[in-house]
């Protein structure tokens, strides 16, 4: 189980948050094709390493947070506002 | 002293305190304190159970939760629990076990047949012989197999238990696994640092195992008193860490006293959920079996439990013990027994000397050193071993009763491994170690190889000493242990097998034998976890804990690899098996759910009303108890001649307010909302981005700058959710605030053409005409005193308003209504009739917007805003959502209105009964038209109507003509609701 | 230990963009100080706890229907969204040595006293359901929505039981409210 640094409550279990998934896609314009549309609606990597993807913190201050975290270790690397730029994934631990 | 086997007091069992028990149907007596596997070996009982495959007899092997062979029944008021495990259940006046696998009895047991017919039963049998014919699984092999297989039965409990069960949440700066040595030092020290300790240990007693040792009791009591001096360290006793789960959550299993137990409401386990900053597993190392030609004859088991009888119980599990070990370590069983006065028959290690040895041989015991156990004579029990020399040739024959074996030590490493830990080999005790990461915590004590009790214990200071620094605490130096020097000890020779004819086990509940790891190998499974799934070697309840590690020696010899080379096991939670009621918690029967019950919900209750669950909610149905149609369209046909009331405080209803909140609005919902007057409401339909229908509900205007959004009841939480979401990333620029109201506001249709006359009684401030309040209007109101908001919004197509009020003035409100309503013949109606209401008017509900459908296949196509970005509107265009055989929305009615509609029922062409044209998604008795009337998505439903099809339901066996007709069964001027 | 019904209306202010600074002062003006997300402030007619930033509740004792939401509305229009949850949410009062750890038989949060100490409020799920959780001096004052506010009860009834259980009382609100003015 995930432990989640909620930097408006504290750390909390995973089952208060929901999962909201992938953060790093941005919703086209408006006026984009369906083309785009259907890669931001459809399209994800399955990716073994860092991950930045959308928890909501539905039990506690449903504030959105995106997480930077690893989806073999479930270390959480970072914690961030919605708008945040996610850091540069940290280099991948030995394994 | 009851039973014949017990020499002498244990440090467990109270020898004034008897207690009768009852084994195979006989009574028997032991003392408080004892395990039922420590009353029948004092009792003289070596035979408890058979095998699982072959129904070999066996006996206790360990004293402790690894124990692979001891399995039992009990029988207790609830009903038969199987696979208890005899020895770590504590034994309670009156318990009544039973043996398992065997028939008719123990002693006889005709599926032994198994054991003879070994040859054809091979690893890979099932998979082997039961290939074909096909037919033949289902019928006949795999009732067969049913019968002989497994270990316990599961039978349904006699009576449901109130409360087996319960989940508690804990948290500690660390928690330390095993009160050994080394757990019971580190936690003194963290304790005396100040720091939160949860000490968690399976076994009833602190410091078990190895503290039993003598010359260790005096540092254990210390311990202990110290312990209980430390207020921030909380002892967990009989409480098994299941699993680790990372970022510092843990699972572990408590077994309550039956003092708790009866304090508690007859609570018998309680699952912990532990979060812990740092965690240091001294998690001991389980002493392992050796395979050799009869290790599984009732009497032959490790040695460490045999001193662990003595110590713990006093029991002596035999009068004439024979040794066949490895290490030093395991010599101590033999010291202990002699020094209680059991003469052992003599001592078989494969080395060719050592300390202990020595020592054997200066109390006068018979030492055959380089020397094996070729095979154990005894069937149901030992009679006497056969010794060889390790070269190969007989050397000698030993009487004896029991053979005490050991194989030397495996350090638990499963909890570690789960922590992403590697591990490490280490030849010096041949076995692997883990260490873990220092953000995570240590390992420590014989679960890190480091053996002896003083050795142990130091190194569990030293990893406690470590953390509290690393948690920023001062360390206090002031503590020692005052433990005596380990008595130095030779090195342990490897030993995992001996070669001789018969069955060696390297998994003895699984009656996995070493020719089976063999023969896996030479039929490719060269993978240890290959292996392991082939024979099922290790994946029996005690998850390979006595012979893991020597099933994955003997894979290496085969492979010609060293053991560091095939690994071990990879262990996966749980520990131990769990009981699924210990998972469920208290989370079941009545409240597995938690209910939402209107703020009416005693006043519908005392009404007669029959509920039903919808989502979390309970909701009127109907308000009548009986079944039927009747009380039904009593309700609906009120409504549509007179006036009804209905409860819709279930609706989700969510405050939007916010200088953007219109724009917000119009970008989340498909039509458009910005251009919505004051005081006025207007259906909205959402989509999801994907273009498909997510949600319709009414939305009004009460400010400028402030909405009230209603949802389906179902969809509640989640649109809200949805809306939160799109403000927090994409109309992250939007000034917009959302808020959940739902539950603040009771809310009640008032429906039918007298509906105005009703409300005209009870509200004042807006004038009611259709002039002053026509269809659509919303606003402030007060209703019967109580300041609250009115709406012309109708969803049974009649003339309605909803009034909402805060839900503490529910039943003064709803009380107001009836009263007004009395004279014009108001009646209350449930969700059925509500249900009836709205598929005669075509409006729709879950059943329809099921995740697959579009705003046009709904027919509301034309809603969809043409100009402006919203939620779904690009996807909403591809050529697939909008090609013209979709499933569209249409009425249907039987062609005979004798007939019934069925929801589910598919739709044909009489031409093509073979090709479903859709189904019948909602279907009623109509309360204004004959027979029944329900809606349907068709194929290019839309121009079909006129049409007729066949309704087909199979599991009815009925065929059904039915007409294509338009969703609007009733009223399709829409005329009414304008009235 | 004991179990308490109370009875309070509750106000919600929620700031609308850009004026977070100007909030406390007319809060102050309404005779209540706003705490920062995580805590509850005592005054001497209110309790106002913050469990999401830039958002507080105000506990006050029961007025008319909406009475309370329409004079906050007024004090803070353009500042903030008033929200009106007297019936949306109610409260119940747990007292007594055990209550923290009865509450741990379904709260996954740390309610031992140094990691919740009075001053403290939270909002998390207790047996399913959605809870706000506030310690005071007196114990520990539990928020749920008025829907589940039954289901909760039994429930914290069943939990308590093993640690003995006082009957239920009703409170009122203003025992609670302390005299150290904003």
């Amino acid at each position: 189980m995930l432990r989640i640094p909620c930097p408006h409550c504290g750390e909390r279990d995973e089952t208060e948050f929901r999962y909201r998934g992938d953060a790093g896609k941005a919703r086209p314009a408006g006026d984009a094709d369906i083309a785009a549309f259907a890669t931001y609606v459809y399209e994800r990597d399955n990716p073994l390493g860092w991950h930045v993807e959308w928890w909501m913190h539905v039990a506690g201050c449903r504030k959105l947070l995106k997480l930077v975290r690893h989806t073999l270790s479930h270390e959480i690397h970072a914690v961030l506002a919605p708008d945040a730029e996610p850091p540069f994934p940290p280099r991948e631990q030995g394994r | 002293m009851p039973g014949p086997a017990r020499i002498g007091r244990g440090l467990l069992t109270d020898g004034d305190r008897p207690v009768g028990f009852r084994f195979d149907g006989r009574e028997l007596t032991a003392l408080a304190g004892d395990t039922l596997a420590s009353a029948l070996l004092a009792n003289g009982r070596r035979l408890v159970g058979r095998s699982f495959k072959y129904h070999r007899p066996r006996g206790v092997v360990t004293a402790g939760p690894g124990e692979p062979c001891a399995l039992v029944d009990v029988i207790g008021s609830a009903g038969r629990e199987p696979n208890q495990l005899a020895t770590t259940l504590v034994l309670r006046e009156g318990l009544v076990a039973e043996s398992q696998n065997r028939w008719p009895s123990l002693s006889v047991d005709a599926l032994a047949i198994n054991d003879l017919l070994s040859r054809f039963l091979p690893a890979g049998f099932y998979y082997k012989t039961f290939m074909s014919p096909g037919w033949a699984w289902e019928r006949l092999y795999e009732p067969l197999i049913r019968r002989a297989a497994g270990l316990g039965r599961l039978v349904a409990p006699a009576v449901e238990h109130p409360a087996p069960a319960e989940t508690v949440h804990d948290h500690a700066d660390v928690l330390v696994v095993g009160a050994g040595v080394a757990g019971l030092a580190a936690a003194h020290r963290l304790g005396a640092c100040g720091l939160k300790v949860l000490l968690a240990d399976q076994d009833v007693t602190l410091g078990a195992g190895a503290l039993l040792e003598a010359r260790a009791i005096a540092w254990r009591e210390q311990m202990a008193a110290a312990l209980a001096r430390l207020p921030t360290v909380r002892w967990l006793p009989s409480t098994t860490v299941l699993g680790a789960y990372g970022h510092g959550v843990f699972g572990a299993l408590e077994t309550l006293s039956p003092e708790a137990e009866a304090r508690f409401g007859g609570l018998r386990e309680r699952l912990r959920v532990i979060r812990a900053k740092r965690v240091i597993l001294a998690t001991g190392a389980p002493e392992r079996l050796i395979a050799f030609p009869g290790n599984d004859v009732p009497g032959v088991m490790l040695a460490g439990a045999a001193l662990g009888y003595l110590r713990r119980y006093g029991v002596a599990v035999g009068t004439r013990p024979a040794l066949f070990v490895n290490n030093d370590e395991a010599y101590e069983a033999l010291f202990a027994l002699h020094g209680a006065g059991v003469r052992p028959a003599g001592v078989i290690d494969p080395r060719p000397q050592s300390l202990a040895m020595e020592r054997a041989r200066s109390l006068g015991v018979e030492v055959h050193a380089g020397a094996v156990v070729a095979s154990v004579a005894g069937r149901r029990a030992v009679r006497g071993v056969s010794v060889a020399n390790v070269g190969g040739g007989h050397r000698a024959t030993l009487r004896a009763d029991c053979l005490l074996m050991s194989g030397g030590h495996t350090p638990s490493t499963a909890l570690a491994a789960q922590l992403g830990a590697p591990l490490k080999w280490q030849e010096a005790i041949a076995a692997f170690t883990a260490d873990l990461a220092p953000a995570v915590g240590s390992v420590a004590g014989a679960a890190r190889g480091v053996f002896g009790l003083a050795a142990a214990a130091r190194d569990g200071d030293a990893a406690a000493r470590a953390i509290a620094t690393d948690l920023g605490r001062a360390v206090n130096s002031a503590i020692a242990i005052d433990l005596p020097a380990d008595p130095a000890a030779t090195p342990l020779a490897e030993l995992w097998e001996v070669s001789a004819p018969g069955k060696a086990f390297v998994d003895l509940q699984n009656d996995v034998t070493t020719a089976d790891v063999r023969l896996a190998y030479r039929e490719g499974y060269e993978h240890l976890d290959h292996m392991k799934r082939y024979t099922t070697h290790g994946m029996a309840t005690d998850q390979g804990r006595t012979g893991g590690l020597t099933g994955a020696a003997v894979l290496a010899k085969a492979r010609g690899v060293p053991v560091s080379r095939v690994g071990a096991l990879k262990p996966r939670p749980f520990a131990q098996p769990v009981p699924f009621a210990a998972l469920a918690g208290g989370e079941v029967g009545e409240h597995f759910k938690p209910k939402r019950r209107l703020p009416l919900h005693d006043w519908h209750e005392a009404a007669g009303a029959t509920f039903v669950r919808a989502g979390l909610w309970l909701r009127p149905l109907v308000y009548s108890g009986s079944s039927g149609w009747e009380p039904v369209l009593a309700e609906a046909r009120a409504v549509r001649s007179a006036v009804g009331i209905t409860d819709v405080s279930t609706l989700g209803k969510i405050d939007v307010q916010g200088p953007d909140a219109a724009k917000f609005l119009d970008f989340v919902y498909a039509n458009t909302f910005s251009t919505l007057a004051v005081g006025r409401a207007r259906y909205g339909l959402m989509l999801r981005e994907d273009g498909l229908v997510f949600d319709d509900g009414t939305t009004a205007r009460l400010a400028p700058e402030h909405f009230l959004v209603t949802t389906t009841t179902v969809n509640s939480v989640a649109v809200l959710e949805h809306l939160e979401f799109h403000l927090q990333t994409v109309c992250r620029e939007l000034d917009v605030l959302v808020t959940d109201v739902g539950d603040h506001w009771a809310q009640f249709a008032v429906a039918g053409p007298r509906s105005r006359e009703v409300l005209e009684r009870v509200v004042t401030g807006v004038p009611l005409s259709n002039e002053a309040f026509p269809f659509m209007a919303a606003g402030a109101a007060t209703i019967a005193g109580v300041a609250g908001r009115l709406f012309r919004i109708s969803f049974s197509g009649e003339l309605a308003y909803e009034v909402a009020v805060p839900a503490r003035h529910a039943l003064e409100v709803w009380s107001a209504l009836i009263a007004a309503g009395k004279p014009l013949g108001i009646r209350p109606y449930g969700l059925d009739a509500l249900n009836t209401l709205r598929i005669e008017k075509g409006h729709v509900t879950g059943a329809e917007l099921n995740g697959n459908t579009t705003a046009d296949d709904l027919g509301m196509g034309r809603m969809l805003k043409a100009s402006g970005d919203h939620i779904g509107r690009s996807l909403a265009r591809r050529a697939g959502l909008l090609a013209p055989d979709r499933l569209q929305l249409v009425g249907v009615r039987p062609v005979d209105a004798t007939r019934r509609l069925r929801n589910g029922t598919q739709l044909v062409a009489a031409s093509a009964r073979s090709t479903s044209l859709g189904y019948v998604t909602s279907s009623t008795p109509s309360a204004e038209l004959p027979g029944w009337v329900g809606l349907a998505l068709v194929a290019g439903g839309r121009a079909r109507i006129g049409e007729r099809l066949l309704g087909v339901s199979p599991v009815h066996a009925e065929t059904t003509d039915i007409e294509v007709v338009s969703p609007h069964h009733a009223d399709a001027g829409n005329t009414r609701v304008r009235a | 230990m004991a179990i308490g019904v109370c009875r309070l209306d509750l106000t919600e202010l929620a700031v609308l963009r850009g004026h977070a600074a100007d909030l406390p002062a007319v809060a102050r003006s309404g005779g209540v100080a706003l705490p920062p997300t995580g805590r509850v402030a005592v005054s001497a007619s209110a309790l106002v706890l913050s469990v999401r930033p830039e958002r507080w509740l105000l506990l006050t004792s029961p007025a008319a229907a909406g009475a309370g939401a329409a004079a906050w509305s007024e004090r803070c229009a353009g500042l903030a969204a008033v929200i009106d949850h007297s019936s949306g949410l109610a409260a119940l009062h747990l007292a007594g040595p055990s209550a923290r750890e009865a509450l741990a038989r379904g709260c996954r949060l740390d309610l031992a006293m140094d990691a919740f100490p009075p001053g403290h409020a939270a909002a998390t799920s207790m047996a399913q359901v959605a809870t706000i959780l506030a310690a005071l001096p007196s114990g520990l004052l539990i928020l749920t929505p008025a829907s589940t506010a039954r289901h909760l009860h039994e429930w914290l009834m069943g939990a308590a039981r093993p640690f003995g259980l006082a009957p239920l009382a009703e409170i009122t609100v203003s025992t609670f409210f302390g005299h150290n003015d904003p």
